[in-house]
């Protein structure tokens, strides 16, 4: 998120999209409701009429997969109908910029894509530099080459008509949405929008995400209380899990992992190529080799570059969706799986449970026995005779039943302290982790062969007994000054000459002195803005709305007091506000960069146009995977820039024998794969039946009645499931073609109190194309009466 | 001294369902799991394990706009509750608040108040004794009486998330109620206060978005004549005539249609049935 | 420990707005009649912790009240500019996260082409774990790849930490890259 949960009040409209927060993350509903009590407007888009709908002010329907074509239509709207904050976008975004000639787009495709590998060329996106190698801009936003214009010819496509027509929105609905929404674009109002796994999920999350990102620059929104782009996260620390890079493609702090690319083979190699010139990331030495120290402490030297040979360097694409496929294919035989449920959970589950088999041993840490542990098993469809895993069940402690700090979507790190010893024999993670290395180590101590060089090098010093001190881990997370041993005042204080470590540089500061761990600040008086500063810690730097220099105009005056988070003090010559300045607090607005919020990225201001992404720079239309109709706006069909595995780990389903569209989402009883809800008793009580939703006009046309048992099956699977007939799905009308759409919770699994069969095992396994998030939210299928 | 009421505002409620986990939590109340709704409706109504159950009703008004409600339901306390009028044990009885609630001391289960409730809130729970056998109690919401003792609210009151639900004096809360009526009236024309004068008001009152039978409610529910008959006469005659000490005895030579569900149909004009 | 200091007194303060209307001494209440009728309110005597809820990423704060070594009741914690004191029906039954007997208590065992668990000991499971785990990674260490280092395995794969603190998560991705993993993923992804 880039502004924060209680910040939600201070909206006029929140544009609620690829989310269902009364269900899925009800206590936001607590700020919209004091929101809507001042006057705000809720809108709310969904294929299904939920109980964020009917709290809504505004719902439209679209079919799941076209959100590119319904925000698409949005930009076309705002910029046609002139609802622009113009100053901001001239100022702010990179919509001045000019785009060299080699920018092209035609039928659905940008310049430079090579068909055979699926991949564009983006050199081909660049802008027109002048000598000293920044863009050229023109303020006036009229050069035909700017981004502006480009942009503006772009969205042209995403008439009014054309959206509807692929989204299948009633036409008065969607003008309503768009008209509500774009009304925010005057000074002294301010939109949020907020999306979850509906919009990520899919072969075009990222650019579904990239059109809120748009339309809220237009908007002149980012920055602003009650603004921002707000991802609401699904578990309670997948923030941080994040933060701390248990992805294949990061280090912690988003530094992006080497890869066994010759210019990755120094660390003065990686950091020539991937240190941008200007903007906050200029900075990325310093926080890889603070991380390298926190790593390998003395075993990190000048001599050895810190370490950085030690980290692993991959050659390719590690993600989840790779990572059972290459399972599947016998390529692992280990995994190790702290609290996680992916036969129930992943994309084509019932293959990924298949699998596991492949795997010589799994080490599986959890709360509870789940259908992941447990694949063996003759429950599970299993023939344990024949597979030869060998499993290892270890029992974890409970959140409370342990003490440790987690980062919620509003990047806030809040403590939780132990009220409880753990249950039975089960152990903290903090410890777990901590004995397997120290197992692992000992296993090695006495090596010094290739495999043996890193591990020993680790660095691992949380004291001796069996229970890490935990003090110690946060402390390495902050940082430390090598030169005095004081813990770090924040991350400007870090250096890249192995003076400094920091096990996350995001973090640092939040230790930043004896016995003051923020994360366990609660005192909670508003200190301004609902921003509540000391309440726990926000990463970075205790910022609570990211981008608040774009609150200000150019001279650093608040657009509007209204709407004012941080202004400039001409008397105190720095900035000051309600929040902690995301802007380095004594630039003046007429010192060079003092006009640039957008700190982090080079240049300073945001991409409405993102020459970098995988998929080109503006979100184009293109039908999910499987898709019900033809791709009306272009010949392409699906986004030409996605990795396609082929074979049975991915079967296609064809729209003639699977013409109904399905899609996933989750209940307000139950968590994810459901492993943590469906063990507990109340909440299985409220909760307790797997049902497929579908509308009164579907199930009349396949003779189902409520309550009915049907089978939904698709190219992957078939699952048994309650039929719940519902007024709240209707079916689309497209070019005068009527799509039926069915939506269907993903929680169930056959352990626990509540049990039912797992959706998963219909979903494909093909994900977005610049993260490879699978598609679960747009996938082919048909539905019968089970009897 | 005061009276005390639970105000639900289900314009408010987005249909989290705490409140029925914070009720089940708070007075221990064993899980009962039941057959699928045909919605996402856990309980067809309450029990005497499952005090408030949230109810969910599609509703497409005539114009044919859709709309999703919810609504709170459990124990209304009525200020004249029939439960109370029929028990023979006064074990049901009004509390210092003005709420309704059971001594389960006293109640032998003979089911009275089960009978004659006009929203068939209280039902009876079955235990067994130490030697295996069964007994039944009534049981139903106590509005959480000994969290109001100590100066807490309700656990359902204390969880909501929307504001859905207060609790405070009689009078604070129909002044709330009534500047909600006022706020939504545009959007909800058929809106309305509940608070029903047939059983003397109550001590949980809603605002309703939609008339009460697009709730399941009765339109206008009242104490069962039969009820009024029982506490008023036959009990106190009973008594003298007997000197019994469990006028339950009494109260099994009672017809049963005296008591009977269907008797409670006349008593009300129209109205839908819970469902 | 704790360093909030949340005694009996602050708490009913804190308990909602209309606690203070609700005063005992208003209703008349004498506090050895109410305890002479009713049996002692059920956190009464229990330790109350602060904690932040496990599910979802709005980070809610909630009370967690031990008595007796179980948990007691749950609640939202009423200092948390969060939630201030509210939370959704899964908040509420986080007891039941230590109350459920479908909790794991002991390290479990399955060997391969078994039918069954066995109960292990830790320190049998850290052992066993330690060299099948180097097992595999000696034989598929890669150090070099065209010249370079690129100190990797290719066949141990790590999934799942979205529910791990971030002092674990932090070990974690530790522990892994240390490892030599790059099959490192996790919820964020899925």
């Amino acid at each position: 998120m880039t502004n924060h949960w209680s910040d939600l009040q201070n909206t006029d409209c929140a544009l609620i999209m690829g989310g269902n927060p009364a269900e899925n993350h009800p206590i936001s509903f607590r700020w919209l409701t004091k929101a809507k009590e001042k006057g705000g407007k809720i809108v709310s888009v969904d294929p299904r009429f939920t109980r964020t709908s009917s709290k809504a002010d505004v719902y439209a329907s679209l079919r799941s997969g076209t959100d590119i074509a319904f925000m698409g239509g949005m930009i076309n709207y705002a910029l046609e109908n002139n609802l622009i904050h113009r100053e901001y976008v001239a100022e702010y975004t990179n919509a001045s910029f000019i785009v060299k000639k080699d920018f092209e787009f035609n039928d659905g495709l940008f310049s430079g894509y090579d068909e055979a590998t699926r991949k564009y060329d983006k050199t081909k996106w660049a802008f027109e530099t002048d000598e000293e190698g920044n863009p050229k801009k023109d303020k006036t936003l009229t050069h035909p080459r700017s981004v502006f214009q480009l942009m503006r010819k772009h969205f042209s496509r995403y008439d009014v008509d054309s959206v509807i027509a692929v989204t299948g929105t009633p036409k008065e609905d969607y003008l309503k949405v768009c008209e509500t929404f774009c009304s925010t674009s005057k000074i002294g109002k301010s939109g949020t929008i907020m999306y979850a796994m509906g919009t990520t999920q899919h072969t075009v999350g990222t650019q579904n995400v990239r059109a809120f990102g748009i339309i809220q620059l237009l908007l002149g929104n980012i920055g602003l209380p009650g603004g921002g782009i707000n991802a609401m996260r699904g578990e309670s620390n997948v923030q941080g899990s994040t933060d701390f890079a248990l992805l294949y493609h990061l280090l912690p702090g988003y530094v992006g992992t080497p890869t066994a690319i010759p210019e990755h083979a120094t660390l003065e190699g990686y950091n020539t190529k991937e240190t941008p010139s200007g903007g906050y990331w200029s900075n990325k030495p310093k926080f890889l080799v603070s991380m390298l120290k926190a790593w390998y402490g003395p075993n990190a030297t000048k001599a050895n570059e810190f370490g950085y040979q030690y980290l692993p360097k991959g050659n390719k694409n590690y993600s989840h969706i790779n990572l059972f496929n290459a399972m599947y294919k016998g390529e692992l035989e280990g995994a190790f799986l702290f609290g996680t449920n992916p036969v129930v959970g992943g994309p084509n589950a019932g293959k990924e449970k298949e699998a596991l088999s492949n795997l010589k041993w799994m080490v599986a840490v959890d709360l509870w026995e789940t259908e992941t542990s447990a694949f063996w098993q003759e429950e599970a469809g299993s023939d344990p005779s024949k597979i030869d895993t060998e499993v290892f069940l270890l029992p974890a402690a409970s959140s409370y039943e342990k003490e440790g700090s987690v980062s919620n979507s509003s990047r806030w790190m809040q403590y939780r302290w132990k009220a409880i010893d753990p249950k039975g024999e089960s152990l903290a993670d903090l410890e777990i982790i901590h004995m397997l290395v120290k197992n692992l180590k000992g296993l090695y101590k006495n090596e010094s062969s290739a495999a043996a060089k890193p591990i020993n090098a680790l660095y691992w010093n949380f004291g001796e007994g069996h229970h890490p001190d935990i003090d110690l881990v946060a402390r390495e997370i902050n940082g430390y000054d090598l030169s005095t041993g004081k813990l770090l005042k924040g991350f400007g204080d870090l250096k890249d000459d192995g003076t400094t470590s920091s096990g996350n540089w995001i973090y640092s500061g939040f230790y930043p002195e004896e016995g003051k761990n923020r994360s366990k600040n609660r005192d909670n008086k508003d200190t301004g803005g609902g921003n509540f500063l000391n309440w726990a810690y926000a990463w970075p730097a205790n910022r609570r709305i990211l981008y608040n220099r774009a609150s200000a105009d150019p001279s650093g005056k608040p657009w509007s007091d209204k709407k004012a988070v941080i202004w400039w003090d001409e008397s105190q010559k720095k900035w000051t506000g309600n929040d902690i300045p995301d802007f380095k607090p004594t630039v003046a607005p007429a010192d060079p960069g003092g006009t640039n919020p957008f700190i982090m990225i080079n240049g300073g201001v945001a991409g409405v146009y993102a020459p970098t992404l995988n998929d080109g720079p503006f979100p184009e239309h293109y039908e999910p995977f499987e898709s019900p109709v033809k791709n009306s706006f272009s010949s392409q069909e699906i986004n030409p820039a996605v990795v396609i595995i082929e074979g049975e780990f991915n079967l296609k389903g064809d729209s003639k024998k699977y013409p109904i569209v399905g899609t996933t989402y989750r209940v307000s009883e139950h968590w994810q794969s459901g492993s943590m809800t469906r063990n507990q008793e109340w909440l299985s009580e409220l909760a307790g039946h797997m049902y497929i939703e579908m509308s009164e006009e579907l199930a009349k046309e396949k003779g189902i009645k409520n309550k009915d048992k049907i089978i939904v099956s698709s190219a992957r699977g078939d699952i048994k499931a309650y039929a719940m007939v519902t007024k709240r799905f209707k079916p689309h009308m497209m070019n005068g073609k009527k799509v039926h759409q069915v939506g269907m919770p993903w929680h169930f699994g056959y352990k626990g109190y509540a049990t039912g069969d797992t959706a998963n095992r219909l979903t494909p396994h093909i994900g977005d194309a610049n993260t490879t998030i699978p598609e679960y939210k747009a996938f082919l299928c048909d539905i019968r009466r089970a009897d | 001294m005061a009276e005390y009421i639970k105000y639900v505002d289900v314009t408010k409620c987005d249909g989290c369902r705490a409140c029925m986990v914070a009720c089940k939590n708070w007075n221990d109340l064993p899980a009962e799991p039941e057959e699928f709704q045909g919605s996402v409706q856990s309980h067809a109504n309450v029990t005497a394990n499952t005090w408030n159950v949230l109810s969910f009703i599609e509703h497409e008004d005539s114009k044919g706009n859709l709309d999703y409600l919810f609504r709170h339901s459990s124990c209304f306390h009525c200020s004249d509750a029939a439960c109370v009028k029929v028990c023979p044990e006064d074990a049901m009885h009004y509390t210092d608040f003005g709420t309704v609630d059971v001594n389960s001391d006293k109640c032998v289960g003979c089911g009275y108040c089960v009978q004659n409730c006009p929203f068939d809130v209280v039902q009876l729970a079955t235990y067994k004794d130490k030697n295996g056998k069964e007994y039944k109690k009534a049981q139903k919401c106590t509005m959480c009486v000994d969290r109001l003792e100590e100066g807490m609210q309700p656990a359902c009151v204390t969880t909501c998330h929307t504001d859905a639900m207060e609790f405070g004096t009689q009078e604070e809360m129909l002044k709330k109620a009534e500047k909600r009526l006022s706020e939504i009236k545009d959007k909800y024309p058929n809106a309305m206060i509940y608070n029903p004068e047939g059983v003397g008001g109550t001590h949980t009152i809603y605002v309703l978005a939609e008339k009460p039978s697009v709730y399941g409610l009765p339109e206008k529910p009242k104490v069962p004549t039969s009820a009024v008959v029982w506490k008023d006469y036959a009990q106190p005659i009973g008594k003298m005539m007997l000197g019994a000490t469990s006028m339950a005895l009494v109260g099994a030579f009672v017809s049963n249609k005296l008591f009977n569900k269907e008797g409670k149909g006349h008593e009300e004009d129209g109205g839908g049935s819970h469902e | 420990m704790v360093e909030i200091n949340l005694n009996r007194r602050q708490f009913l303060k804190l308990s909602g707005a209309t606690a203070a209307t609700l005063a005992v001494v208003e209703l008349g209440f004498n506090e050895k009649e109410v305890h002479a009728q009713t049996k002692e309110l059920k956190i009464a005597k229990a330790t109350v912790t602060p904690t932040i809820c496990a599910f979802c990423g709005v980070g809610c704060g909630i009370l967690v009240h031990t008595k007796d070594n179980t948990v007691v009741y749950t609640e939202g914690d009423p200092d948390s500019p969060v939630n201030e004191g509210t939370l959704c029906s899964k908040g509420t039954t986080i007891r039941q996260v230590f109350t459920s007997e479908k909790r794991l208590t002991k390290p479990l065992y399955r060997a391969p082409g078994s039918k069954k668990w066995e109960e292990k000991s830790w320190d049998w499971m850290y052992e066993t774990i330690a060299k099948r785990t180097k097992e595999t990674r000696d034989k598929t260490f890669i150090e070099k790849e065209n010249g370079m280092f690129v100190n990797k395995t290719e066949a141990i794969a790590s999934l799942g930490g979205a529910a791990l603190d971030n002092e674990e998560t932090y070990l974690l991705a530790k522990m892994m890259r240390g490892l030599g993993v790059v099959y490192l993923e996790h919820q964020a992804r899925i």
